[in-house]
């Protein structure tokens, strides 16, 4: 049975692979991705809707390939503005810049390039050996999650944001946490079609669009302060080598399969994708390190963590969307809608209406993430250069960028309005030492949050009760008092007093030993 | 330089002969554009384009899908559709979801200024999980009577067609749901799978991958007649509660428009071409590939069932405190 399968996977591959129309497509839709990804504004999800219209006419199997492979070259492009603009080109790259941007001001742009694409690749590969492995068991748990854990962990999502990103006082990221989950109750609701905060103005309807929040809160306090400290980023004319040493990528393996773990598992979870997935691996990689001091000045585990995580959601994503058809990320979604057009419908019939299409789409997201490594590795080298224009010149373009991002997406002049100002004001908000992405994952996740926790109690009629006997639930309920307590001065005090009772403890031990 | 000023003459020329043949001709003498209010890959996206492939074909011309989604309800597109030339070169892709545009303030118009070409869509069908204990849909009825509020029903959100569904399952038979809102159908089934609800009302398209797996259980389709699905049926629910007919049918309806005021002339060769791609195997493949009820009414037919749903729509909502705008005030008559 599985090595039949294996056959039919090789034969699919080699199918794919030997079609020159194919490979030109391949690669085609990977950098059109990766430029997406990298333009603040254009996100994955915009990349593979625009896509989706033009591949009516190709046959399934090309298709696919294009929107798989701009799926995973949208999601890795994000990283470029990150780590070299400190402007994330995705929401989902939002954590990458933490480090990535710090890295790079070292004049380490071009090695956390190097390792991010590599990382990226592996990532990719492994969420693909997850859908084709584990794709019942994990469809299964992912049916675990009902309004009560979605509530939970959209707010797991921006409280854990605001926890990383905060360089004095916690509490700033978590108020700036609250200011984007307030942000999100702008406009109708999505359950009763309520009107919040609109006063009366027809644009705010509709809600606050993320994408020009997104451009206006992480990029113009960037520009300003660029323009104003005049900081030179990095020494980007010294060599560097792009291709990663092979030693280093055993030395992080560990955080590689952790990050591709928890990326596989977030995107297997219907309506969250990459964005939480980076900021959890990133969470996870600064409690796991010996040395979390240093995460937030330039830390290469940070960068790979988030960047391996957030590409192995896509193969998560695809084994809710394939086994459920319940697409598990926004950009999965947009592929639903394609798959639908090419006569597709996935769900639990998938693997009898169309027995070799979850093989297909592996061979493809294994062919993707290769053309995915060739071509990062190619422009990155390329694309390190940008830091040589001088920012008096780079800025200002990057401006022009950030206006034409938020008027592209939905072509609302609104959009313009509503980023200048969202802007502005975190430009004073991250002088006063409030940290940004917080507030950024609030409006994301903010729906989210807000219309689970209601339906949650429309289900079980106003009762918290199911929160706590849940199982997912509780853990989540869990993990979140821990997170904030965690926190908390007594907690501190504990921990420092434990830590010392166990260096108490070893001392002697050792003094027995030496004894 | 002389070079340039020649050929700009000779475009000049030619363009001025091709205006006049135009003038001259008979519909369709150049390409149509369907500017379509919904995303690519969306229901009322592939339908149209199967039925513009053989509606090409059959006129001679080639008719240019254009995407044009956003604002409220497809309001950006039928405002674009609307806005160009009322001459049948532009007709406008939609579905009854659009008929609340003008309630929620994002067109001031009534659905009336256009004239259908109705394609067809799939048919609501109630459905509850296999762990439930009702087989028929008298039995969960019967219990939902019993017991107001207690079942728990998922619909995609307020106002939606399925959310109107199930309100009118509700009215015509009495029963009483507790109503959980989704953003869409693909969510509310797959709260259906996790067990947050125990029944659920969208399309039987949407439905039919879960249905055939077993993971549903489907109880009836709130339309007038049986729906053959795979080798069997789904059964109609009117047979056990005739007084559904006051309430229903309430079907998707997808196809197309152009204004009112196209010329006569124009509209006839475009209902031939209609009628024509509807009776074609490709087509009729679709549908059944799809799960939906073929339709092809239009004119006077098309524009009943579009008033019907406008005004089901819009005082529904309005009756939600969803509407901005009041349909009183637009001249939409009460259910």
């Amino acid at each position: 049975m599985f090595f039949s399968q294996l056959g039919i996977f090789f034969e699919n591959l080699y199918m794919l692979a030997l079609d020159p129309v194919n490979i030109l497509i391949l690669f085609g839709a990977v950098i059109m991705g990766i430029i997406f990804g990298a333009m603040p504004g254009l996100t994955a999800t915009l990349g593979v809707a625009l896509l989706t219209t033009l591949t009516y006419g190709m046959s399934q199997h090309t298709a696919m390939i294009a929107l798989l492979a701009i799926y995973v070259g949208g999601v890795y492009g994000g990283s470029y503005a990150s780590i070299l603009i400190n402007i994330p080109g995705t929401a989902a790259a939002a954590a990458t810049a933490l480090d990535g941007y710090p890295l790079a001001c070292k004049g380490e742009g071009g090695k956390a390039l190097g390792l991010t694409t590599t990382a990226s690749a592996i990532g990719t590969f492994i969420g693909m050996l997850f859908v084709v492995g584990l794709s019942p068991l994990i469809s299964r748990l992912a049916l675990q999650f009902t309004s009560f854990e979605f509530f939970l962990l959209a707010l797991f999502g921006i409280i854990i944001s605001g926890t990383l990103t905060s360089h004095d006082l916690v509490y700033k990221g978590w108020i700036a946490g609250l200011i984007g989950l307030w942000m999100a109750t702008i406009g109708r609701d999505g359950l009763q079609f309520y009107p919040r905060f609109t006063f009366g103005i027809s644009e705010f309807e509709s809600g606050i669009d993320i994408v020009p929040v997104l451009i206006g809160a992480f990029g113009i306090p960037q520009i300003i302060q660029v323009l104003k400290d005049k900081v030179n980023v990095g020494e980007a004319k010294k060599f560097q080598r792009i291709l990663p040493e092979f030693r280093t990528i055993i030395k992080h393996f560990p955080d590689i399969l952790r990050s591709s773990l928890i990326g596989v598992g977030i995107g297997a979870v219907p309506g969250i994708g990459e964005d939480i997935a980076g900021w959890v691996s990133y969470g996870a990689a600064k409690n796991s390190s010996n040395h979390p001091e240093r995460f937030g000045k330039g830390e290469i585990k940070a960068v790979v963590s988030t960047e391996t995580a957030n590409n192995s959601c896509i193969g998560g994503a695809m084994i809710p969307l394939l086994n459920l058809g319940v697409p598990g990320s926004p950009p999965a979604a947009m592929l639903l809608g394609a798959l639908l057009l090419h006569g597709i419908q996935p769900g639990p019939m998938l693997m009898i209406d169309h027995p070799h299409f979850i093989l297909q789409v592996t061979a493809i997201l294994l062919l993707a993430s290769v053309a995915m490594w060739i071509s990062g590795m190619l422009l990155a080298k390329q694309v390190v250069k940008v830091l040589r224009i001088p920012p008096q010149l780079f800025m200002p373009i990057i401006a022009v960028l950030c206006v034409v991002g938020s008027y592209a997406l939905g072509t609302r002049i609104f959009n313009l309005y509503l980023m200048i100002p969202v802007g502005i004001i975190s430009y004073f908000l991250v002088e006063m030492g409030y940290p940004i992405a917080p507030l950024v994952i609030g409006v994301i996740l903010g729906p989210m949050a807000d219309q689970n926790l209601r339906r949650a109690l429309m289900v079980s009629q106003g009762s918290f009760a199911p929160m706590f006997s849940r199982p997912v639930s509780l853990i989540l309920v869990l993990v979140i008092v821990l997170t904030i307590f965690s926190q908390t001065k007594p907690y501190k005090k504990m921990m420092a007093s434990v830590g010392a009772s166990l260096e108490a403890r070893r001392v002697k031990r050792r003094e027995q030993r030496n004894k | 330089m002389s070079k340039k000023i020649f050929i700009a003459a000779l475009v000049l020329v030619l363009a001025g002969f091709s205006a006049f043949g135009q003038a001259q001709g008979e519909y369709p003498e150049r390409d149509i554009t369907n500017v379509l209010v919904w995303g690519a890959g969306g229901g009322t996206d592939t339908c149209n384009r199967v039925v513009m492939a053989e509606m090409s074909e059959i006129l001679g011309v080639n008719i240019n899908v254009v995407n044009k989604p956003g604002g409220t309800a497809g309001s950006v597109g039928m405002q674009d559709a609307y806005s160009r030339e009322h001459d049948g070169y532009t007709i406008c892709g939609l579905s009854e979801s659009c008929v609340t545009a003008s309630v929620q303030g994002a067109w001031d118009k009534r659905m009336n200024v256009w004239d259908y070409f109705i394609i067809g869509g799939s048919p609501d069908v109630v459905s509850v999980t296999p762990d439930t204990p009702w087989q028929t849909m008298e039995e969960l009825i019967e219990y939902a009577k019993a017991n107001p509020g207690e079942v728990k029903a998922g619909a995609s959100g307020a106002g939606s067609i399925h959310h109107l569904n199930l309100l009118a399952l509700e009215n015509g038979t009495g029963a009483k749901f507790n109503f959980i809102p989704y953003g869409g159908s693909a969510p509310s089934q797959n709260a259906a799978m996790t067990g947050e609800i125990n029944v659920v009302v969208t399309s039987v398209a949407e439905q039919a991958q879960l249905i055939r797996g077993g993971k549903l259980r489907a109880l009836g389709v709130l339309v007038p007649d049986d729906f053959p699905f795979g080798d069997g049926v789904l059964p109609t629910a009117f047979d056990v509660y005739p007084s559904l007919s006051d309430y229903l049918p309430l079907s998707q309806a997808i196809g197309f428009a152009v204004p009112q005021d196209v010329p006569q002339n124009v509209k006839d060769v475009l209902r031939d071409a209609f009628a024509e791609a509807m009776e074609t195997d490709s087509v009729k493949e679709f549908g059944k590939k799809n799960f939906y009820i073929l339709s092809g009414k239009v004119g006077e037919e098309a524009g009943k069932v579009f008033d019907s749903l406008e005004s089901n729509f819009a005082w529904t909502l309005w009756e939600l405190g969803a509407a901005k705008v009041n349909p009183a005030d637009l001249g939409i008559p009460k259910p």
